[in-house]
């Protein structure tokens, strides 16, 4: 290339921009792509979905087509006792998670076993279906692998659900939609760091953790504790309620925002809940004149609240 | 605005497009610094406006950041573009039509956008987070047009050669197009797991390397020398410049996520190439340094200069910063505090808006042929700038060491809280004073559109005295 | 495209490409604008060499690591030995540092960053011997209290000693196919770069833009 010859210069872009390209998408997602899920990742998924953030089933983030994930302790088939088992029900058209839809990215050998073992080719969208994750020794290796327990045991999602009482349920899914859609990834990570965060905030994950999720909402910037093993280290449902109410009433110096709206009209028991008298009364209790903060009350089964509060609870 | 869309090419005067970018860009600055100094707000005074899930912090700060990067920065680059491509190549816009089309959609598209991202239709991936749709509108109707106006631009140019500032216009242009495609593809394709992780932050990366820092430079490269008189410095060093930034800021994205299970060969790859951002930076800065020989007065006497100076010299500790934070010897402390907070801020609000500040003040009064309405509210407008910019820019990166003590000692989250709430304040300070200072400056430009003194023909806006 | 290699730091080009592209660029002028055809100033060659070393030098594995198993192996090796029987915990943890650093260790740096005590050397003794029986590489297991927990690092490919089979090495490596890419990429930077600049005319010669 000399002065002003502009073809080759155009070439020579073309050159050195393609490589880039290359080297950071092409190499990378060969990488990537090898790696095999993990029993984490492949909860994970289960319990959250198709999509965690904008979808054409559920446009305005309102947690709709959602699975929900049930712990049982009775075969939902025949009724009888069985060892407390993690199920994820996925009714009528809720769309599958990406390791049911494509089982190439769950790496080679769990989609082998999720496929003979699993018979999760079998599923439907259109009629629903149970799944559980299971691991079993393949050749001196141990293999997670999703089981479609609609096929192998016949549990129907209905029988399922039947099998699972209210405070059985988590409601995992629509939760992660509540953590997007009201930005709390913007202040709380999830994920612990590498080199630092193992004892305050537990294990950072692995590799193979993540396969087929999205968005993963690792968050940026962390202004408040990574939350990826929250619900190890604190699990009570009552604490979780009054935090997410108003976050000062459990830690004076917090700066989160308060979350009441999430609460929706009603509360669990069906009375209208009066957020201005509620105010009103939190305000004459931080100026000192009452003693006690007032009741904060419990959220509805179906609220949005009780979702954010399954989520946050289920990172374990 | 509205009467040009549907008239013949023929009655558009030139440059229309440009000054509907340039008052589009402040309208839309005031709007996000605004929005940027009520969130501070919220993180200094947790129960200011309080109960309401619109006002909520979580819905406001991906509208903040989007229309500052979408609204400010990418439509002051837009109105770059449309007066400085044709003006070096001595000719007219390609298409003045095309260009005004461009600044209804992408005012309409963007939006409507930042409306489902406040409601919180989001596709949950930080910097991508609008949804699919809005992502194509953008491709097709904001960037794609551009791209296709300043490229034929180019082609039709009447001089036989390209300035360096046309350079990176036409590869910024293209760049951007191939960035917004493969980084929202993980919700084009579902892409899932640590593969879409890593493409959020590919493009987060890219957009900032291959659209922010090529863009906000070209325009100084033709500010410093339009407004000074002086020749550029080295077309040699404009080689190293534009080929550097191709070849090393398109290659470190994984250093977004050097704590991330990534493979380490990605890391060390990104973390190396992510110090060679100096190689452009040290480019750039000697460059535009050396052009000013001589001419040093104009930095304290011209408004242009004055703000493209600073930017330059912010280039210097934002390079600093960008080039060793990201590398595994210094990012674990860091990562994920206010440091980086202030480091993204020294880029959008430091380094690139003082250089299309000065572009936009450049550009309205050449296209108007109106001189500046008032120096005393530019210089205000300055300093309000620089004061706030630097209060909070300070504020964040104590936070942020405060941040990254707590993280490496492990002490009690809430601790760290605590230590870090006078920073939110004065964080919030800074900010205000930002928003304040645009507010006086969309009054200035509108002072000057409608009662700015005439420029005569043949006459350059800074050669004229001020009146005011 | 003529060429000419008898000088190549001083021009690539031949004279009569070169008398031409002056022509051109005094002739004209961009929208007002001139370029000066100024050489990059020596102390900025000198920064840019020094940027490129650095680069290099900082993405190192060098600080912020965590304690793993093997920095402690020595230390445990030492706390059965006749010398430190009959001493108390801080008097033993004293001759055994010393003892280490006077014979050399190659975790040197890490042992002074993480200190440990008696105490917790005993709370990961069993665990490290445990390791050591199994024929596992301590440096892939991160201490954190009394458990050794496997890193996540994915590091280089290595074939694993006790099961032959190929798996990612858990631990940062100090040499990768990241920097093998990075080394390709600054050759042929620097090399593309300094052929297009010496295609100009000399820089020895300056325009004088005939007063635009």
């Amino acid at each position: 290339m000399a002065f002003r010859e502009y073809k080759i210069g155009a070439r020579m872009f073309g050159l050195a921009f393609g490589t880039s390209m290359f080297i950071t998408l092409y190499m990378p997602a060969v990488d990537i792509q090898d790696v095999s899920a993990t029993s984490i990742a492949m909860d994970r998924q289960l319990s959250f979905g198709r999509v965690g953030g904008f979808s054409y089933e559920d446009p305005f983030l309102q947690g709709w087509a959602k699975p929900i994930t049930v712990q049982i302790t009775q075969d939902p088939k025949t009724g009888a006792a069985i060892e407390s088992t993690r199920a994820f029900v996925y009714e009528k058209d809720v769309p599958f998670p990406n390791g049911i839809r494509h089982p190439r990215i769950l790496g080679k050998l769990p989609a082998a076993a999720s496929e003979s073992k699993g018979r999760i080719n079998e599923a439907s969208e259109a009629q629903g279906a149970v799944f559980i994750v299971r691991e079993e020794v393949e050749n001196g290796e141990l293999v997670p692998f999703i089981e479609n327990a609609t096929a192998t045991r016949g549990w129907t999602p209905e029988a399922t659900l039947a099998k699972a009482a209210d405070s059985q349920r988590l409601l995992v899914g629509k939760g992660k939609i509540m953590f997007v859609r009201e930005g709390c990834w913007w202040c709380h990570t999830l994920l612990p760091e590498q080199t630092q965060d193992w004892q305050y905030f537990g294990a950072p994950p692995m590799l193979g953790d993540f396969n087929g999720e999205s968005p993963t909402a690792f968050g940026s910037d962390r202004k408040a504790p990574d939350l990826t093993h929250v619900g190890s280290r604190n699990s009570s449902r009552e604490w979780m309620m009054m935090h997410f109410f108003n976050p000062r009433l459990v830690q004076s110096h917090s700066i989160m925002p308060r979350y009441d709206y999430l609460w929706g009209e009603k509360d669990a028991n069906g009375n209208t809940i009066d957020y201005d008298g509620w105010r009103a009364e939190y305000t004459a209790y931080t100026n000192g004149e009452s003693v006690y903060p007032p009741e904060v009350p419990v959220p509805a089964a179906d609220s949005e609240a009780r979702a954010l509060i399954d989520f946050v609870l289920n990172l374990k | 605005m509205f009467k040009y869309l549907f008239a013949k090419a023929e009655d558009i005067p030139a440059g229309s497009a440009a000054v509907y970018f340039g008052y589009s860009s402040i309208i839309w600055f005031v709007i996000g610094t605004g929005l940027g100094s009520f969130n501070a707000a919220k993180l200094a005074f947790p129960d200011f406006v309080t109960g309401s899930e619109i006002l909520s912090f979580g819905h406001m700060r991906q509208v903040h950041v989007l229309a500052v990067i979408l609204g400010w920065i990418s439509m002051a680059f837009a109105m770059a573009m449309m007066y400085i491509t044709p003006a070096l190549g001595n000719t007219k816009l390609w298409s003045e039509k095309l260009g005004v089309w461009n600044c209804f959609i992408w005012n309409i598209g963007l939006s409507l956008g930042l409306f489902l991202l406040w409601l919180g239709v989001s596709s949950g991936r930080e910097y991508s987070d609008m949804p699919f749709f809005i992502d194509v509108v953008v491709i097709l109707g904001v960037l794609t047009p551009l791209c296709v106006n300043v490229f034929m631009t180019i082609k039709t140019r009447r001089t036989q050669g390209i300035y360096t500032t046309n350079w990176f216009f036409g590869a910024a242009t293209f760049m951007v197009i191939i960035v917004f495609s493969v980084g929202n593809s993980p919700e084009f394709f579902q892409l899932t797991g640590l593969t879409e992780a890593y493409l959020t932050w590919w493009f987060a990366h890219n957009v900032l390397g291959l659209w922010i820092t090529p863009v906000a430079a070209a325009i100084s490269y033709y500010v410093v020398p339009k407004v000074t008189g002086n020749p550029l410095y080295s077309h040699r060093i404009g080689h190293l410049h534009f080929w550097s930034v191709v070849v090393f800021y398109s290659t470190p994205a994984a250093h977004h996520l050097m704590s991330a299970p990534l493979p380490e060969w990605l890391k060390s790859f990104a973390s190396v190439e992510g110090v060679l951002i100096l190689v452009p930076a040290i480019a750039f800065v000697s460059n535009l340094l050396l052009t000013m020989t001589g001419k040093w007065r104009m930095f304290v006497e011209n408004i242009e200069i004055k703000f493209t100076i600073t930017g330059v010299l912010m280039a210097i500790p934002l390079n600093m910063q960008g080039g060793f934070q990201q590398t595994r010897a210094i990012n674990w402390y860091i990562h994920g505090t206010g440091w980086i907070v202030a480091h993204a801020h020294l880029a959008l609000l430091g380094f690139s808006t003082f250089l299309e500040a000065a572009a936009v003040y450049y550009g309205l009064q050449t296209l108007l042929r109106r001189k500046l309405y008032s120096l005393g509210l530019a210089n205000f407008h300055f300093w309000m700038l620089l004061v706030g910019f630097t209060t909070y820019w300070v504020s964040m990166t104590i936070a942020g060491l405060i941040q990254g003590a707590g993280k490496i000692y492990e002490v009690p989250y809430i601790d760290v809280v605590i230590a870090e709430h006078p920073y939110m304040i004065a964080r919030w300070v800074g900010g205000t004073m930002v928003f304040l200072g645009n507010c006086v400056w969309l009054y200035n430009m509108y002072k000057t559109a409608r009662v700015g003194t005439a420029i005569p023909a043949g006459r350059l806006p800074h050669e004229l005295a001020y009146e005011r | 495209m003529a060429w000419k290699f008898d000088n190549p730091l001083y021009t690539l080009s031949s004279d009569d490409q070169n008398e031409a592209a002056k022509k051109v660029w005094e002739g004209e002028s961009l929208g007002g604008i001139t370029e000066d055809n100024n050489r990059l100033p020596v102390p900025v060659i000198g920064l840019l060499i020094l940027t490129i070393i650095t680069a290099f030098l900082v993405t190192f594995p060098l600080w912020g690591q965590r304690p793993n198993a093997a920095i402690y192996e020595e230390y445990i090796a030492l706390m059965d030995s006749p010398a430190v029987q009959g001493k108390s915990d801080k008097e033993a943890m004293e001759y055994i540092v010393n003892k280490v650093k006077s014979e050399g260790s190659k975790w040197a740096p890490l042992q002074e960053r993480h200190p440990v005590e008696m105490d917790d050397l005993r709370l990961i003794k069993d665990a490290i011997i445990e390791l050591k029986r199994q024929n596992a590489d301590l440096r892939e297991y991160t201490v954190l209290g009394n458990k050794l927990v496997l890193a996540n690092f994915e590091g280089n490919w290595i074939t694993d000693p006790n099961t032959g089979k190929i798996r990612r090495e858990r631990v940062q490596p100090w040499w990768d196919k990241g920097y093998t890419i990075d080394i390709f990429f600054i050759v042929v930077f620097c090399v593309s770069v300094v052929i297009a600049v010496k295609r100009l005319p000399p820089y020895d010669w300056e325009p004088t833009h005939h007063g635009h």
